[in-house]
């Protein structure tokens, strides 16, 4: 299913995954051209997106990056960026912790429609570009 | 370009996932959005109101054909997401894979 995907007719195909790191054991992801996998600055939520990002990897995917979610300040950003140099891995984005978008989800709401000006989805369209622009292939290390 | 976005649950990935895809829609893009998850709610985050989604059919397990080289979809994909898929705000096409209210069927 996901390979056909691939060879749909829409220029950018976008995959919500699975929450468990054992689909991609199974190759899930194999046919996408990039992985980002989303970490809060906590240990549990960083070391599942390190297994999923050495899974990526193990894919053979062109390009693999956190995106760190939920960031609150400068030292939450920090611990993710310690984490992420000491595991190789780059970070494609940083998206800042939003009660807009909690306030959405209650509202039954999508964020882009309830708070278009919240900091996240400002953060979320510049990590949008960043991929658009990267196209996935063009840049296998990272930024 | 094509993109996974993986992450542990409530990581906000689903939000992120949705709200990218509306984003690039709007950038001129045509975007197909999937729903992998085994719990699904994409959907909300791209602005497709949950009743829109109960007439939605069920991708069935029907839709696959297992070989010794792996499963094989017996139909086009666009065949497949004529029926098994709507589009939302913005023009994004949501594909879901799983429903999760019918059980014993996955």
């Amino acid at each position: 299913m996901i390979e056909a995907a691939g060879n749909a007719p829409e220029e950018v195909c976008i995959l919500d995954t699975e929450a468990s790191p054992e689909h991609l054991s199974r190759g899930t992801a194999r046919y996408a051209d990039a992985m980002l996998c989303v970490v809060e600055p906590y240990y549990k939520s960083l070391e599942t997106g390190r297994r999923m990002a050495a899974l990526a990897e193990d894919l053979g995917l062109a390009r693999v990056a956190l995106v760190a979610n939920k960031i609150r300040d400068e030292r939450e950003l920090e611990a993710v960026r310690e984490f992420a140099d000491r595991h190789g891995l780059a970070i494609a984005g940083v998206v800042p912790f939003d009660e807009r978008l909690p306030e959405a989800e209650r509202a039954e709401a999508a964020p882009l429609d309830f708070a278009p000006d919240a900091p996240a989805v400002a953060a979320i369209a510049a990590l949008a570009r960043e991929m658009a622009g990267s196209n996935g292939a063009a840049e296998a290390s990272g930024s | 370009m094509k993109l996974a976005i993986a992450g542990k649950g409530g990581s906000g990935k689903t939000s992120i996932s949705g709200t990218m895809a509306r984003l690039l829609a709007r950038e001129g893009h045509s975007v197909l959005a999937i729903d992998g998850d085994s719990n699904p709610n994409l959907a909300l985050t791209l602005g497709i109101p949950p009743d829109g989604m109960s007439d939605m059919p069920t991708l069935s397990r029907d839709l696959l054909k297992r070989t010794p080289e792996g499963a094989h979809l017996v139909k086009p994909l666009e065949e497949i997401c004529d029926s098994h898929s709507l589009v939302g705000p913005d023009g994004v096409r949501l594909l879901v894979m799983a429903h999760p209210q019918h059980a014993g069927t996955g």
